[in-house]
C-alpha cells in the first residue's frame, strides 16, 4: 500500500526499532529523545483521539455541525509537530488536532469552528504559532512559504544558530498535491530557497477519491521533481515523522532551503462526519491499516522499555477526563451577537461596515422584545 | 517648486519609489517587475536601487504571488503584488477572494493584511485577447477588499503610497491607457484620501461620475457639450470601495440627473450599484432615471472593433441627451 | 424524574429526515453517555446515533422503519442531562421546543402558486411582530436644503432654487396632464406633492381646459331648463351688468417675492398642514388696501354710498353647479393664519356644495381666481352690493426686465372692476396700485 523501498520506518508495527543504513542517522536524532519526551508523544496521542472520538459523538448528538476525524494519522502528527521548534510556525490544513494541542491550541477552538461559532479566530501568536485552518485545498502551502521567504528576509534563518533560527512546517494531504497552488508553492520555495518543510499526509483518501486518482508516482517524487529534498516516511511511525521531520526542518533554518516529506497513513475515519466511506473502500483496508496503527506500535515500544501500567492506565484517566470536559463545555457554549459579522471584516474604519451594523442594530431593536 | 509634470507611469514609480525608501518593510513582487522595471516600466529603476530582496522578479504563477504575498504580510511585510495585465488577474482570483479578503476576518482581527495588488487595466490600447479588461467588479462586489483607480498622475503618485500605507487588501487599478499622459503632480500634498470621490468639473445639467480612463472621456464629453450650451459637472469616483456618494449626491441635488460610464460591461457592474444607491438616496432630486454608458455585455472584442466597443464622448453624450429629455 | 428527550440532529449538513433503521436499546434499559442507541439511514448514510445522556429509557418515540424529521425527538430518556437543545444550523424552528410525538411526520407541500421545484414549506406568519412606529419612513428628502441653484442658460431653470418633492409617477402625471408641477401644491409630508394634488390642480385648469372633442350630437338643438343656482346667477350677473358702470384697470407685476413668500410658509412649521398659495396673499393684499382706498369696500344705494368698515371678502368659487361667492366674515380681524384656514375652509365648502346662503350674504369686496383656471386675466363682473372686484390671473414665468436686462420671473395681471358710479379712475388705479405693490413685496403687509 504505497510503501516503495525509500520509505524511512525506525519503527515496525510490533513496536521495534528498524536498524539499517538508512535508517541509521534517523535513529541518531530519535536518541536525543528523553523518556518524558518519549511519554508525551504517546500521551498526546492517546488524548487526542479520545478526543477525536468524543467530538464525533457529539456531531452525532447536534452539538456540531461537523467534525473532522484524524483517526489513525496521530503519528504522523505527534512527531512532526515535536520536531517543531518554539519558533517555527505551522501552517496546518484543517485535521492537525494534535498539531494544535502540542503548540498550544486548545480543543475548544476547533470545536467552536465546527460549531459554527467562528471561522476559527485564534491568534497564532496566542497558540504557537499554529495558524489558522485553511479550508480551500492547498492554499495555505503558499501563504506558508511566503511566510518562510518573509523570515530570510529577516534575517531570522540560516544565521547557524538553530536555536534562533526559523522555519516553517506545513501540512497539506495527498488531495491538496493536485491543487495548482501547492505545486506553485513549491516553485516558489524552491526558487527562494525558502526555510520551509511541507509534510504531506497521505492519508489515501480524498474523500472518495483514492490517491491513486490524484497521482501515478509516488508523492514525495513530487517534490523532487520541484528540486526539492524530499523523503517517504511511514507515517504512523511517530518516531520515523519526528526524526525526518526535524532533519529536514534543521536543514531549512540552516539556510540550506525547503524540504518535502511524504507520511505515509491510513484515513481510519470518514472525511468528515458527512461522509460514509462503506460507499467507497473495502473493509479489508481498514483491516491491514489497523495491524498498523500508530498507538499501539507506540505501547509496544514503551511497554518494551520499561513503561508500566500505571503511566498507560494515567494516561487513559487523562484522556477520559478531557472528553468529559470538552463534552461539559461545549454545550455550555453560548453564541456570537449579530455585530460581530461587522467588527474584523476590515483592518481600518470602513463606512459600510459602520452603516450596515447600526442598520441591523436599528432593525433589531425594531422587534417586541421576547418575540421569536 | 512642488508641482512636477511627469506621466502616470512615472507618477506611480516616484510613489513606489517614496514608499520603498519610506518604509523597509514594504516589498514590490511580480512577473518582470525587477530587472526588466516592468512590462510598463512602471518599476524601472526600482530593483537596482533597493535589491532583490525589496523588489522581486516571481516565478510565472499568479496565484503563487498573490498566496505568498500573503505569507508575507503575515510575516509583517507591505507586499506590492503587480499583476502584469488585467486579464491575468483570474489564477490569483482563489487567493484574493478567498484567502486575502477573508484572513483578517477569519482571524477576528489579530492579523491585518496590508497587501496592495497593482493591476494595469482597460482598454484603448490596441492590445490582443486579455489585455484590455476592466475586472473591477468582482473585487468591489467582494467584502475584506478595498478598490481605487486613479485618473491622473498626481492621484496615481500619491494613492499608491495610501493604498501601501492601507491596512487592508487593495486592488489598485491602473488605467493603462494613461500611463504615457502626462500631469502636474504636486509632490507636497495629496488633496484628497485614498477613497473620495472628488468634483473634477463643475456643472448644473447633469452629473457625470467615471473612474481611471474614463474620466478624461467625460472631460472631453463636458467640453463638446458647452459649446452645444449644455453645462455638465464630472465627479472622478476614485475609489470603487467604498464609494464616497458624498460629492455624488450633492452633485445630483444640484442637476438632478447623472450618467455613470464605466469600460466595464454595464451588466451586475458597479456602474449599476451606483445607479441603484443613487435612485434610493437621491430620489426626490432626480429628474431623470440615472443612465450607465457602459462597455456591451460581450467579451472584449479583437482590438480592430474596440472603439465601437468602448464608451467615448459620443456615447456619454448620447446618454446625456437622453437624461435631458425628462 | 427528568425527562430528557433527543431530538433527530442534521448528521450531514443539510439533511432534513431520517429513517430509524434498528433500535440498539428499548425502554427500561439502562444507558451511558456515548452508548449508541439506534442506527438511522439518511440520505448519504447510515449513521449510528451515540446517548447525550446516562439514565433510563423510558420510551422509544418512533417505530423502526419510520421516517423521522431532523428535530423530532425520537427517544425519552430518565436523567438529568435535560432537553437537549439542538445547536446544528439548521434546526432555528425546533431550538428548545418539546415536539408532540404522534405529530404527523410528513408535511403537506403548500406551496401555493409557485413552479414545481421552488416549492415552500408552507405558509409561516412572520415570527416577530414590530414595535409600533418601527417602520422607518425614510422620507429624508435629500434635495429639500436649497443648495444655491444656478441658473442654467437652457433647460429648466429652478427659480427659487427649492426643488419639487414629487415622486417620478406624480412627475409623468402632471405632464400628461399638462400641470406645471412647479406650482402645484403638495399636501404631503414635507410638502411632497401626491396624486391628489396633481389632479386637483389639473381640474381647477381644467375646468376652462377641454381635454376631448367630441362628436357633433345628433339633434340639431339641446334646450336647457333656467332654474336654480343658473337662474340666480343671471339674475345677479343682470343686475349688476346693467346696472353698475363697470370699469376695469389692469397692471402686471412681478410675484417672485409673492411665490417664494408662498414657499416659504408652506415649509414653516406655523403652516404646516394648512393650505397657502397666491391667493392668501392676494386676499390680505386687498384688505390692506381697502384700509388705504375705503371707498371700493362700499356698497351704492339710490340715497347715500355705505362705506363699511369691515371687509366680508368674498371669494368667486366654482362649483360644479355653477359660480357662487360666499365670503369669509371680518377678514380684516384674522392673523395670515386665520385666512388661510378660513380660505381653505370656505373652498371645501364650496366644493362639497354645501355653502349656507348666509355664507353668501352681505360681502363687501370680491376677489375671483382667474389664475387657477389659467387665464392671465380678465374682465369680471361685480357681485350685487358691491363696487368693487379683484381678479387674481395666473403667475406664470415671462420675461421681465431687472436693472436693463430681460430675464425669466413669475408675472402675473392684477385686474379689478370697478362700480363708477362710486369709483373714479384715480382712484382706482391707486386701489390696484396697492394691491400690485403687495404682491410685488408681500413685505409691505408687515405694515
Amino acid at each position: 500500500m504505497s510503501y516503495t523501498e525509500a520509505t524511512i520506518q525506525l519503527l515496525s508495527p510490533e513496536g521495534k526499532l528498524v536498524q539499517s543504513d538508512a535508517t541509521a542517522p534517523y535513529l541518531e536524532k530519535v536518541a536525543g529523545l528523553s523518556d518524558d519526551r518519549l511519554r508525551d508523544f504517546h500521551r498526546q496521542m492517546v488524548v487526542t483521539r479520545r478526543f477525536d472520538i468524543e467530538a464525533g459523538n457529539l456531531q452525532r448528538q447536534g452539538q456540531l455541525a461537523l467534525w473532522i476525524p484524524s483517526l489513525g494519522q496521530e503519528g504522523a502528527q505527534v512527531g512532526s509537530g515535536y520536531a517543531a521548534r518554539a519558533q517555527d510556525h505551522i501552517f496546518p490544513a484543517y485535521r492537525e488536532h494534535l498539531v494544535g494541542r502540542i503548540r498550544g491550541l486548545g480543543p475548544m477552538k476547533i470545536i467552536e469552528l465546527l460549531r459554527g461559532l467562528s471561522h476559527g479566530g485564534w491568534d497564532p501568536a496566542q497558540t504557537g504559532n499554529f495558524h489558522l485552518y485553511t479550508l480551500v485545498i492547498g492554499s495555505h502551502a503558499l501563504h506558508s512559504t511566503g511566510y518562510a521567504m518573509g523570515m530570510t528576509f529577516d534575517g531570522a534563518t540560516g544565521t547557524g544558530d538553530p536555536e534562533k533560527d526559523a522555519a516553517v512546517l506545513t501540512y497539506f494531504g495527498d488531495g491538496a498535491t493536485s491543487q495548482g497552488d501547492v505545486s506553485e508553492a513549491m516553485v516558489f520555495a524552491a526558487s527562494y530557497q525558502a526555510p520551509i518543510v511541507f509534510f504531506l499526509q497521505n492519508n489515501h483518501w480524498a474523500i472518495s477519491v483514492p490517491v491513486e486518482r490524484q497521482s501515478r508516482t509516488p508523492l514525495y517524487l513530487r517534490g523532487t521533481g520541484f528540486g526539492i529534498p524530499s523523503v517517504q516516511i511511514d507515517g504512523n511511525d511517530a518516531l520515523a515523522s519526528y526524526a525526518v521531520t526535524s532533519t529536514l526542518l534543521d536543514d531549512a533554518r540552516a539556510g540550506k532551503g525547503p524540504g518535502f516529506v511524504e507520511a505515509l497513513t491510513y484515513r481510519m475515519g470518514a472525511h468528515t462526519t458527512s461522509d460514509d466511506p462503506t460507499k467507497y473502500r473495502e473493509s479489508d483496508d481498514l483491516k491491514f491499516w489497523a495491524d498498523r496503527d500508530p498507538i499501539a506500535r507506540f505501547e509496544a515500544f514503551l511497554r518494551a522499555r520499561g513503561e508500566g501500567e500505571a503511566f498507560f492506565a494515567e494516561v487513559a484517566a487523562e484522556a477520559e477526563d478531557l472528553a468529559a470536559d470538552v463534552r461539559a463545555r461545549t454545550l455550555a457554549l453560548g453564541s456570537p451577537t449579530a455585530d460581530s459579522m461587522f467588527a474584523h471584516v476590515y483592518s481600518d474604519p470602513h463606512p459600510l461596515m459602520e452603516e450596515q451594523a447600526a442598520w441591523l442594530a436599528a432593525y433589531e431593536a425594531s422587534f417586541e422584545e421576547g418575540a421569536e | 517648486m512642488s508641482i512636477e509634470t511627469m506621466a502616470m507611469a512615472k507618477a506611480i514609480n516616484a510613489g513606489l519609489h517614496a514608499a520603498l525608501a519610506n518604509d523597509d518593510r514594504v516589498l514590490l513582487m511580480g512577473e518582470d517587475i525587477g530587472t526588466l522595471g516592468g512590462v510598463f516600466r512602471v518599476t524601472e529603476g526600482l530593483k537596482a536601487e533597493f535589491g532583490e530582496n525589496r523588489v522581486l522578479d516571481t516565478p510565472l504563477a499568479e496565484s503563487g504571488i498573490v498566496g505568498t504575498a500573503i505569507g508575507l504580510a503575515m510575516r509583517g511585510y507591505r507586499p506590492v503584488c503587480e499583476i502584469q495585465f488585467d486579464g491575468f488577474i483570474f489564477p490569483g482570483f482563489d487567493q484574493i477572494t478567498t484567502q486575502l479578503a477573508k484572513l483578517t476576518a477569519r482571524h477576528e482581527g489579530a492579523l491585518s493584511l496590508p497587501v496592495v495588488i497593482r493591476v494595469p487595466y482597460g482598454g484603448h490600447i490596441g492590445a490582443v485577447e486579455h489585455h484590455q479588461e476592466s475586472p473591477e467588479a468582482y473585487f468591489a462586489h467582494t467584502a475584506g477588499l478595498r478598490v481605487v483607480s486613479p485618473a491622473t498622475p498626481h492621484d496615481g503618485y500619491w494613492m499608491i503610497q495610501e493604498a501601501i500605507a492601507s491596512n487592508d487588501p487593495v486592488l489598485f487599478f491602473e488605467p493603462k491607457s494613461r500611463y504615457w499622459q502626462k500631469g502636474e503632480v504636486d509632490l507636497a500634498a495629496a488633496g484628497a484620501p485614498l477613497h473620495a470621490s472628488r468634483v473634477v468639473r463643475e456643472g448644473t445639467d447633469a452629473t457625470l461620475v467615471g473612474h481611471g480612463a474614463m474620466v478624461s472621456v467625460l472631460l472631453t464629453a463636458a467640453d463638446i457639450a458647452a459649446e452645444e450650451g449644455t453645462s455638465l459637472e464630472v465627479v472622478d469616483l476614485r475609489s470603487l470601495s467604498p464609494i464616497d456618494y458624498g460629492p455624488i449626491l450633492s452633485s445630483v441635488q444640484k442637476t438632478g440627473r447623472l450618467v455613470v460610464a464605466q469600460e466595464a460591461p454595464g451588466n451586475v457592474s458597479v456602474g449599476s450599484e451606483i445607479a441603484a444607491t443613487i435612485a434610493e438616496r437621491a430620489f426626490y432630486s432626480l429628474q431623470a432615471p440615472v443612465l450607465r454608458v457602459s462597455g456591451f455585455d460581450t467579451p472584449f472584442p479583437p482590438a480592430k472593433l474596440e472603439a465601437a466597443y468602448l464608451p467615448d464622448a459620443d456615447r456619454v453624450l448620447e446618454a446625456v441627451d437622453r437624461a435631458l429629455t425628462y | 424524574m427528568a425527562q430528557s428527550e433527543f431530538p433527530l440532529p442534521d448528521v450531514g449538513e443539510g439533511l432534513t429526515e431520517a429513517e430509524i433503521v434498528s433500535w440498539k436499546v428499548k425502554p427500561g434499559d439502562t444507558v451511558a453517555v456515548n452508548q449508541v442507541l439506534v442506527e438511522i439511514e439518511t440520505a448519504k448514510s447510515l449513521v449510528e446515533l451515540p446517548s447525550p445522556f446516562a439514565g433510563t429509557v423510558t420510551e422509544l418515540l418512533f417505530e423502526e422503519g419510520a421516517t423521522v424529521e431532523v428535530g423530532a425527538p425520537i427517544i425519552r430518556v430518565d436523567s438529568a442531562g435535560g432537553t437537549i437543545e439542538l445547536q446544528a444550523p439548521h434546526d432555528a424552528d425546533t431550538v428548545g421546543e418539546v415536539a408532540d410525538p404522534s405529530r404527523e411526520v410528513a408535511q403537506e407541500e403548500t406551496s401555493g402558486a409557485v413552479l414545481v421545484g421552488y416549492g415552500s414549506s408552507g405558509g409561516h406568519a412572520r415570527t416577530r411582530r414590530r414595535r409600533p412606529g418601527a417602520v422607518a419612513t425614510t422620507v429624508a428628502v435629500e434635495g429639500t436644503t436649497a443648495e444655491g441653484a444656478k441658473e442654467s442658460a437652457r433647460r429648466r431653470p429652478t427659480t427659487t432654487g427649492m426643488p419639487v418633492i414629487a415622486k417620478p409617477p406624480i412627475r409623468k402625471l402632471a405632464k400628461d396632464l399638462g400641470v406645471d408641477i412647479a406650482t402645484v401644491t403638495g399636501t404631503g409630508l414635507g410638502g411632497e406633492i401626491g396624486r391628489d394634488d396633481v389632479i386637483r390642480h389639473a381640474q381647477q385648469a381644467t375646468v376652462f381646459r377641454n381635454l376631448e372633442t367630441p362628436a357633433w350630437p345628433e339633434e340639431r338643438e339641446e334646450r336647457i331648463p333656467v332654474k336654480g343656482v343658473r337662474k340666480a346667477i343671471a339674475t345677479a350677473m343682470v343686475q349688476s351688468a346693467f346696472t353698475a358702470p363697470h370699469v376695469s384697470v389692469f397692471t402686471d407685476v412681478n410675484a417672485t417675492r409673492t411665490m417664494e413668500f408662498v414657499r416659504r410658509l408652506k415649509g414653516s412649521a406655523q403652516f404646516a398642514g394648512i393650505r397657502v398659495s397666491p391667493l392668501l396673499v392676494m386676499a390680505k393684499a386687498v384688505i390692506w388696501a381697502v384700509r388705504r382706498n375705503p371707498t371700493v369696500n362700499s356698497t351704492w344705494t339710490d340715497k347715500e354710498i355705505v362705506v363699511h368698515h369691515y371687509v366680508n371678502l368674498g371669494i368667486a368659487a366654482a362649483t360644479p353647479r355653477g359660480l357662487i361667492v360666499p365670503n369669509i366674515k371680518d377678514a380684516q380681524n384674522m392673523n395670515l393664519r386665520e385666512l388661510a384656514q378660513a380660505l381653505e375652509q370656505l373652498t371645501i365648502t364650496a366644493r362639497d356644495g354645501k355653502t349656507t346662503p348666509a355664507e353668501m350674504a352681505n360681502g363687501t369686496i370680491t376677489i375671483t381666481n382667474l389664475g387657477s383656471f389659467g387665464m392671465d386675466t380678465g374682465t369680471p363682473i361685480l357681485n350685487p352690493g358691491e363696487v368693487g372686484i379683484v381678479a387674481l390671473g395666473a403667475i406664470k414665468q415671462k420675461p421681465w426686465v431687472v436693472d436693463g436686462e430681460v430675464r425669466p420671473a413669475y408675472v402675473t395681471t392684477v385686474s379689478a372692476a370697478f362700480d363708477h358710479r362710486v369709483v373714479d379712475g384715480d382712484v382706482a388705479s391707486r386701489f390696484t396700485a396697492d394691491l400690485a405693490a403687495v404682491i410685488e413685496e408681500p413685505a409691505l403687509l408687515l405694515d
